[in-house]
């Protein structure tokens, strides 16, 4: 019988891979609870990224 | 956005409109991890229509605006402090997401923006693929008080799309 594949992410820690995504789920939902004024400015981030690296020009950064 | 949201509390403060609430992928933003989105949708509850043909009129709103120096539009936006805002005239569930919606404060500007549940029962609506992610997220990523949202589901027909598409969800 094969052994589980685990992944080492990080100094003595190695993890499942259905423990990984449990802990990639937990990081979503603490950036869920930041502050809305911090996710703006993390939108206006991603708006920055489409318009000069995704070269989406029709896209307006916001001013904040 | 702090002078964004200036500019529509004026739309408030001046009788224009009744009231408004942050709505969509924005408002969803308070709720969830941040993501992409291209405007500010802002729904509004109107002054009532006047004369015979009962025609809600957006015109106040912009001309208001229009006073402020904001007349700059890119496609459906008005730019508004550097923001592109849409105008959605709030009726029947948008109307009571308005009512419902929780008032909060961004950059220290009082607003209000739509709850979860009747974020997920506008988008539940809309239902284009962008919106079934914003659903995806609200699900899994915020508190949802269930019998609040079986409640709007149901006042709204829309109880057995949910519960086709999503289950018991958790």
């Amino acid at each position: 019988m094969k052994s589980e594949i685990k992944i080492e992410i990080g100094k003595d820690r190695i993890v499942t891979l259905p423990e990984l995504y449990q802990e990639y789920d937990k990081a979503h939902r603490i950036q869920a609870g930041i502050p809305f004024e911090d996710k703006i400015k993390a939108l206006v981030d991603l708006q920055k990224i489409a318009f000069s690296w995704g070269k989406r020009r029709d896209v307006i950064v916001w001013r904040i | 956005m702090k002078k964004t949201l200036e500019a529509i509390n004026g739309l408030k403060k001046e009788g224009i409109v009744k009231d408004y609430a942050i709505g969509g992928a924005v408002a969803a933003l308070k709720w969830v991890e941040p993501f992409f989105t291209r405007d500010l949708d802002i729904f509004v509850i109107p002054l009532p229509p006047t004369g015979e043909e009962r025609v809600i009129s957006f015109l106040p709103i912009y001309n208001s605006l229009k006073d402020k120096g904001y007349d700059q539009w890119a496609g459906q936006w008005l730019m508004i402090e550097g923001v592109p805002v849409e105008f959605l005239p709030a009726e029947g569930l948008s109307k009571e997401a308005v009512d419902q919606a929780v008032e909060t404060e961004l950059e220290g500007v009082g607003t209000k923006v739509v709850t979860p549940e009747y974020l997920i029962a506008l988008f539940l609506k809309a239902f284009r693929e962008k919106d079934k992610m914003k659903i995806r997220l609200l699900l899994d990523q915020t508190k949802i008080e269930r019998k609040k949202l079986r409640d709007i589901l149901t006042r709204h027909g829309l109880e057995e799309k949910f519960k086709a598409l999503y289950g018991d969800w958790k």
